[in-house]
Parts: C-alpha cells; structure tokens; sequence
C-alpha cells in the first residue's frame, strides 16, 4: 500500500469538553468533569451523561442536534485550514454516526401507533438530514460523499475512508470524522445491556463499572501534501495510516484475543511504515466497559509493551457512539500538536488483569506518531497513525 | 475490477438462477400486505418470504436476527458460493454493505419496547440488532471473514459509493475481495412513509419510462458482488469507473443502459437526459420493486448480461416518451452496459460494466 501522508490541515470538535480545541485543552489541564443527570430529555433512568451544554445559537437545528453538532465542528475545521470557499476543489464528505442515520423518533412513532397516522415532520428531517449528504451539499462540496454507520467506530473508519479516497485521488481534500447527539433511544439500549454506569466512568480502572453516554462532533480536514502547497497553507500534523479489521466472533462482545484489533493496529502501522516503538502515545476506545478495556488493554501491551504512554479521554466527553472515532482522532492529532496529552480522567486503580495501565497526570510527548483505536458493536475494529512532521 | 460472483435474494427468490427466471419470464404482480390504518385494504409490495427457502441451514446460525441480517447474510454465502472463489486462513475480503434505512423494522420494535414497558424494561437483544452494522456482523460471524467490514447509508447512490470504495480497497491492497452489497427491508411504517409522500401502483406495476408522474411498489432484498482484482473461471464482468455527481462518458460505447428509475422520486425526468436513441434502454425494478438500493440488482443484472452475451426485455414496457427501449429477449453481443442512477437533484451515478 502506498505510504505517502495526507496532512491535517484544520480540526474541529465539541463535546462536553469544550466547544471548541481551546476549551477543550483547558479542560484537559484542569481535569474537569462535565457530567450530570439527562437533561435533554425525560427518563427514569439515572446513568450520568456528558451533554454539550452549550450549542451555539448560530448552529441550532430543530430536531438536528447530530447535525447542528457537525457543522460546529465542520465550521471550526474548515476556518483552520482556511477553506472558506471550496469551488476548484474536489472535496469528499466523509462522516461516522449512529442517531443520524436511524428514525428513532419516539413522538413520530407515538401517534403513528396510535393514530395509524402521523405527522411527517421527524420523517422529512430524517430524510433530509443523512450526515454526509447534507454536509456537502450544504458546503456545496462536489467529491465523494458516505456517511458509515459502523457503530462506535464509525468516525474512525470515516477518517480511514477519507484517508484512501485521498491516496486514490478520488478527490483532492476531505472532511471527515462524526458527530452524534445524546439521544434517549441509545441511551434506553445501552442500560438494557447493562453496561451504562451507576456512577462515573472509569476507563482501565480496575472497579470499572461500565460507560456514561455523551455527544458531540469530531472532523477533521484532511488534505493531500500538493493541494495544501498550493493553497499556501501549512501543517504539522498527517494522517500516515488506517487498518480496520472485524472480530468474526460476537455482536456486542469483542474477541477475547482482541483478534480484530490486534490486526486493525498492525495494518494501520504498516500503512504508516512504522513500528510500535515509534508510537508515543495511544488515545485508547477505553469505554470503561470490563470487556472492552480488558481486551484493549491487553493487545496494547502486547504490541506496544506495558511503558507505553496510553489514555482513554471518554472521562471526559463520555461514549459519544459514531462521534468517538472523529473526536478522538481530533484529540490525538492535537496532542501531537501541542506536545502533550491529558490524564486518563476517571483512573485510579491498576486492574492487575491488565498488563498496562493509562496515564494519571499530563503527559509530555516526545515521539512523532500516536494511535487512535476504536472498537465497536458489530466486532469492527479500526485504528490512525497520526504523525507530527519531522524536524518541528 | 472484476465481478468474480452476485449473490441475491428478493421476492424472486434465492439465488441468480431465479433472478435469470424472472428476467427471463418478465413481469409478474407482486403480492399484497395489509396497508396501514389510515387507508385501510391492502398494498401491494415485492416481499421476500424467508419461509418458502429450501435449504435453512444457515438461517439457523442467524437465528436470533432479524430479516435484514438474514437477507444479507443469505446474500453474501451465495455470492461466495456463486464465485467458487478458493479461501485460505490468508484470503482477506473486506465487506461494504450499503442501506437506506438499515433494520428499521427492529429499530420500531425497539421503540414498542420503550413505549410499552418503559426506559428501564427493554430487550437488549432488540438493541443489539437495531444497529445499523449488526446484518455486517452477521455475515462476517457467519461466513468467517475478518477482513475491513464498513456498512454505509445515504439515500441515494450509496451502492454506487459502496462500489467505488471497494475499488480503492482492492487497488490499495486492503483486501484481495470485497464483498459490496447493499440490503433494505420492507416494514408497515415505513410502507406507510411512502404511500404517504410517494404514489403507490395500486396495481403493482412500476412503469420506470413514464417519468412524470412517477408510481412505486415497495421492495426488499438484498444483492452482493464479489469483486476482485484478477479475473477469475467464474468472472461475469468488468467494472469500470464508477462515477457520481460527475457527466456521464458519452466518449464511451455502450450497448445497453439500464436504469434505477422505480418510483422512489416523485419526478424520475432527469433520466430522460441520459439516454440516446442509439442506445437501447431497460429497467428492471419492476422484477423487484422500488428500492434506494435498488441499483445493485440493476448492476447484478446488467453484469449477468454480458457474461451470458443475452439481452432481457425490460418488463414493463409503457413508453410515453418513445424511449427506444429494449425489447427482445435473446442472444445477444454485448460489450459495455451502462447502469444510471438519478436522485432527487437531478445528480446522476453510472457504473460501467465491460465485458471479459
């Protein structure tokens, strides 16, 4: 596979973290929490959750919250890269997501049960509001456009996807990452699997007990070396490869042996033409799950050794589903960026079933290459080399 | 790239030999399902009935599924099977499936469940299966395969999309086969969606050439190709260049154009641009019914026309416009057929198939 790099010229992301990068890392540094009760909508159930308090009113949709959170991030994105107008480009529209992509609209179904009709108003947004689609037609963007719905990995793969149409010249920049909002449906069906916390998530912690949901957007603007020098603009961070790889083994278990993962991170290596002791850092899936982080955090000992700097930042922005993959690749190509990553927020206790354990502090980084892992419903496993350009 | 096997099911059955019948045999009238309450009566809808299956053995390892995961799973084994492809522990083949709407069906039992036993009383394998990538799962669990697995959704040329990314995975070396497929259900409420914004043929036939005003009848199955680098002893045909939202290669000779046109937009006149009179057309989602997916069996149809070198009559034949349309079933020489797509922007996809 062809190794050449496509640079990261712009990112974007919300989360209860932070509206935007800046945010975000002073909420790093502090190591602040932003979890509490559902608000956005009634429940009796009572697992904390990571909601985005405050969406700029210029990006508020009526029943597009998935939507309104993208084009936060999008717009946070393309303003870095300094792509205001698109037009002489061809721009793909990559982008991961779980809520936007189904008609869980609980009132819209209410009445139709009832009345054996019913309003099409959530039906017309649904079918308005495909994620990639809108996007690029929105920005007018005119290359290749796919929204996956690849469960918690879906913006990971988005990136990966983003990352091949570029090294095949499908088109020439790519925005590409997820979004989802906190949505009372999901949040319904990850209780019933009995695996949303009592209390708050503690990814690799040895008394885990299970994941808080939250929301948010990740994206990122991908373009290619040649299209970045003649735009004048310039990057220290690049995407260097993707491996995605399935367990074949369970619906909602990973592979005990980490089957899947272990070969989504020797691909995504490989295309990056590098090895594991390259690696500086690792921004781990780390649900706080028991399977998950058991799992993960074995196969990253295994190929990565105890001492690697590893961290889960979901104790921070919660599971945020088809958003993860894209908010996390934010994360990490940030962290490359500035030099530094966050405490493992919500870790304290080593799981001695575990041969690694994340960071407790900020972490300086030194190496030019971080990982980004997520792993997801369905057995899919995905995984980006991020890396900083030598010599800065 | 190269077609090295189709895998198929709908309301015709199981399997290419029954979608070469229908073609073979042209149109027959759907059956009926109970429409929704408002209207009252009966619909008709092109459904695949799972039951009638001979051989349910592989159901049986899917049993906990619901009817989009076993539709595709049934798919993806007979287009392995149907391609006679050797595997090895080394063979990697990657997986794309493209839906519309994904398993909607399970996605409003689970919300029967919210609604009828509340927040902290619904079933987790209701959950589970009301993922869009859980049918993916299904087929890599069932089949064994361990390569990249991607579902992706749009409503319009999401298969399409589907084909050209297994282009560049293919190219790329990710994979040595890419299973790309796409699958949608029927379901009441979403049959009441589209009997709501769309006109239904109460009669059951689709008239893809009339255009304006356009009739749909909802259908449901799911189509895979195995496509590969090398040609294989089985390859039905090429794939060329796989475009979307760009001007159709009218530099190109074509033989046949078949397209997507189904109803599925209440104005399909967009079509009328790409076609020639040099260039006879067809349409076959009459066979199948109106589907946002629907061109994978156009494509699973235009690739088995050219490896049979046959021509099948398009089924429905109403032709206001004076469409030149393809009329004869038989023999035929066939170099490259086209398979146009419109969405409701008049943008257009085209795959190109070329014969081996």
């Amino acid at each position: 596979m062809k190794k050449n790099s496509m640079l990261v010229t712009g990112i974007g992301v919300i989360s209860a973290a932070g509206a935007d990068i800046a945010e975000t890392l002073r909420t790093f540094e502090q190591g602040t929490r932003n979890a509490g009760p559902v608000t956005l909508f009634p429940t009796a159930l009572r697992s904390p959750v990571f909601e985005v308090k405050h969406l700029p009113d210029a990006y508020y949709l009526e029943g597009w919250r998935t939507l309104s959170l993208a084009l936060v991030a999008v717009d946070q994105a393309l303003h870095e890269a300094r792509l205001s107008d698109l037009s002489g480009f061809r721009v793909g529209v990559c982008m991961g997501t779980t809520v936007a992509s189904q008609l869980n609209a609980l009132q819209f179904y209410k009445t139709y049960r009832e009345n054996g009709q019913a309003p099409m108003t959530s039906v017309d947004r649904f079918l308005k509001g495909n994620l990639a689609e809108y996007i690029a037609r929105r920005l007018g963007a005119r290359g290749p456009q796919l929204s996956v719905v690849n469960a918690c990995s879906s913006s990971t793969d988005a990136v990966g996807v983003a990352l091949s149409w570029l090294k095949s010249g499908l088109c020439d920049i790519a925005i590409a990452g997820g979004s989802d909002e906190l949505n009372h449906v999901p949040y319904c069906g990850f209780s019933s699997l009995g695996i949303a916390n009592p209390g708050l998530c503690a990814p690799f912690d040895r008394d885990r007990q299970g994941l808080n949901l939250g929301e948010g957007a990740g994206v990122l603007v991908i373009e290619t070396r040649e299209i970045a020098r003649k735009r004048g603009v310039s990057s220290l961070i690049s995407v260097k490869g993707y491996g995605t790889s399935c367990d074949a083994y369970h619906l909602t278990a990973p592979s005990p042996e980490g089957v899947g993962l272990r070969a989504a991170l020797q691909d995504a290596l490989a295309e990056a033409g590098i090895g594991p002791q390259e690696i500086g850092f690792v921004n781990a899936h780390g649900t706080g799950t028991h399977d998950n982080d058991l799992v993960e955090g074995t196969v990253l000992a295994d190929l990565f050794g105890p001492d690697l700097v590893m961290l889960s930042t979901k104790g921070f922005t919660g599971h945020t589903l088809g958003a993860a993959g894209g908010i996390e690749a934010v994360f990490t190509a940030a962290g490359l960026r500035e030099g530094w990553v966050p405490m493992s927020a919500g870790f304290t206790t080593r799981d001695e079933a575990i041969r690694i354990a994340p960071v407790r502090d900020k972490t300086a980084i030194s190496k030019r290459f971080a990982l980004s892992t997520s792993l997801a419903f369905g057995g899919t496993n995905a995984a980006i080399v991020f890396g900083r350009e030598a010599g800065l | 790239m190269m077609i090295s096997g189709i895998g198929m099911i709908s309301s015709l059955g199981l399997g290419m030999s029954r979608f070469e019948e229908a073609l073979r045999n042209g149109w027959q009238r759907p059956s009926e399902v109970p429409a929704h309450a408002r209207t009252g009566g009966m619909l008709p809808a092109y459904l695949v009935d799972l039951a009638s299956l001979p051989d349910k053995s592989l159901l049986k390892k899917v049993r906990r599924s619901d009817k989009v995961s076993k539709m595709l799973v049934l798919a993806a084994s007979d287009a392995l099977t149907n391609s006679g492809i050797e595997r090895n522990a080394q063979t990697r083949i990657g997986i794309i499936v493209a839906t519309a709407f994904g398993p909607h069906v399970t996605t409003f039992s689970f919300l029967d469940d919210i609604l009828d036993h509340g927040d902290a009383a619904v079933s987790p394998t209701t959950f589970s299966n009301s993922v869009h990538n859980a049918a993916a799962s299904y087929v890599s669990m069932s089949l064994n395969i361990k390569g990249p697995t991607l579902t992706v959704t749009q409503f319009r040329f999401t298969f399409q999309a589907a084909l050209q990314l297994a282009q560049i995975w293919l190219d790329q070396g990710r994979c040595d086969h890419v299973l790309a497929g796409a699958v949608d259900e029927y379901g009441e409420v979403l049959g009441y969606v589209a009997d709501h914004k769309l006109t239904t043929a109460r009669d059951g036939r689709i008239t893809p050439f009339t255009f304006n005003p356009t009739c749909q009848v909802p259908g449901e199955g799911a189509a895979f190709l195995l496509l590969s680098r090398e040609r294989t002893a089985n390859t039905y045909s090429e794939i060329g260049p796989v475009r979307i939202n760009s001007a159709l290669d009218t530099n190109e000779p074509v033989d046949l154009a078949i397209i997507d046109a189904d109803g599925m937009l209440p104005d399909e006149s967009a079509y009328r641009t790409s076609l020639s009179a040099d260039v006879p057309a067809a349409a076959y989602s009459p066979l199948f019914g109106s589907m946002m997916i629907g061109s994978a069996f156009n494509v699973a149809a235009g690739a088995l026309m050219l490896k049979q070198q046959m021509t099948y009559a398009t089924p429905i034949q109403d032709n206001p416009h004076g469409v030149r349309l393809l009329t004869e079933t038989g023999k035929a020489r066939l170099g490259a057929v086209r398979c146009i797509g419109y969405n409701c922007y008049a943008e257009q996809a085209e795959v190109s198939l070329k014969k081996i």
